[in-house]
């Protein structure tokens, strides 16, 4: 069985789609392609993946409530592909947005509903995930965790001459155990999604989000954007203001 | 002021102009979105792409009512008009605030009233559904007070509804 996932960000990296796609590719047995579609340069190469593939995995951000137009201008292209070549793929979908509920990503999912009913594929169902953006900040900061571990391990050999500091371990495995249950619910839905992908049997939709409180997830997401346009600028040039239109 | 955008031929520009301050072609030759998240962090409401659509934010943003054209894709607005509309984040800031009883973003430019989309081209009951939802969730998120969602069989009746 093969089955082809594809990162629908324009970001070229570190993007929480492909952050998911990882996740999903875990949940997967058979042959697993991954290809990336950030511009009409990417169509034909992901489109002749699919002859011999049994499905496809979407993997995309949402954005204004919707698919992006990237993608957009691709499922014109996979439709029009997939009738002509007679291909009947089973379709899934990761879709991610910055607000915390995942639910936000329902009209995406209809709309990839509709793609597959005209191009004559199934509709597999999909995962709506919120808080994507800072699900994705977990990744780098359990990266951060594991080298902490190596740095204090080091300091522990050139002060006491062991490999094993409790303390190193310990703070290790609070952050990592604090970082999984973040991921928890994100996990539990690709997980069973992937049982689906495996078997081509249709999974639903499912919505979920990163697992914490949505004020405090509120209180992060405005820190976050703030210590950001501190370092590009935005905050000194009219971070909140009116701007008007200017000819030119 | 009344903003429409639409993604016609030439040959219904001089209508669409006709029926508003500020008509936005969609013709499909824009650079998409690329997620940097600029148009909040680096330079407000402006777009790092110098093209025709760098500043248009700015333009929805002011927008009392926006009227959108589009043909049908699968329940969503076309390619050309949607890669318009994800160009437009600017017309909100960084800050998240909550809007029918969900987490958005705080609105740049204040309220709006009308966002309304009259979409030409085959459409199925499924998919019409799908639009008039996306509608009244795109209000929702640029902070217009309603939305309403028109099918047309023909461009010809566009005249009498813009």
């Amino acid at each position: 069985m093969k089955t082809v996932f594809i990162n629908g960000s324009p970001k070229k990296r570190l993007s929480a789609s492909s952050y998911f796609l990882f996740l999903q590719r875990l949940f997967v047995g058979g042959e697993k392609v991954s290809e990336t579609l950030r511009t009409p340069a990417d169509h034909g190469r992901i489109l002749a993946q699919l002859d011999d593939a049994q499905a496809v995995v979407f993997c995309l951000p949402l954005y204004v409530d919707a698919v992006p137009s990237h993608v957009l201008r691709f499922m014109e292209e996979m439709q029009a592909y997939c009738t002509q070549r007679g291909l009947h793929l089973a379709v899934y979908c990761i879709a991610n947005n910055g607000f915390i509920e995942g639910r936000q990503n329902e009209p995406l999912m209809q709309v990839f509903e509709h793609f597959c009913t005209r191009s004559g594929l199934t509709w597999g169902g999909g995962v709506g995930i919120g808080g994507g953006v800072m699900l994705n900040v977990t990744r780098i900061l359990f990266v951060v965790d594991i080298a902490l571990l190596v740095v204090n391990t080091v300091l522990s050999v050139a002060r006491t001459g062991s490999l094993f500091s409790p303390d190193a371990w310990v703070s290790f495995g609070t952050n990592a155990a604090l970082l999984l249950y973040f991921n928890l619910g994100v996990l539990f839905y690709l997980a069973r999604m992937g049982s689906a992908i495996r078997k081509g049997a249709p999974c639903g939709k499912k919505y979920t989000r990163i697992l914490i409180p949505s004020f405090v997830f509120i209180l992060f997401a405005d820190i976050f954007f703030v210590i950001i346009s501190l370092f590009q600028g935005g905050l000194f040039r009219g971070w909140l203001a009116k701007k008007a239109y200017e000819e030119r | 002021m009344k903003v429409i955008l639409h993604d016609l031929g030439p040959e219904y520009h001089a209508l669409i102009e006709s029926k508003c301050n500020h008509a936005l072609v969609a013709d499909g030759r824009y650079a998409p979105c690329q997620g940097c998240f600029g148009c909040w962090t680096k330079h407000p409401a402006a777009c790092f792409m110098k093209d025709k659509l760098q500043q248009v934010c700015r333009i929805i943003g002011q927008a009392d009512e926006i009227e959108i054209v589009t043909k049908n894709l699968y329940g969503e607005y076309s390619t050309a008009v949607k890669n318009v509309l994800d160009r437009s984040i600017g017309t909100s800031t960084p800050l998240s605030t909550y809007r029918g009883r969900q987490m958005h973003h705080t609105l740049r430019y204040g309220k709006h009233d009308m966002w309304r989309v009259v979409v030409y081209g085959e459409t199925s009951e499924a998919e019409r559904e799908t639009f008039r939802y996306l509608a009244e969730r795109n209000a929702i998120n640029d902070g217009f007070a309603r939305s309403e969602v028109v099918f047309i069989s023909s461009l010809t009746e566009l005249e009498e509804l813009l």
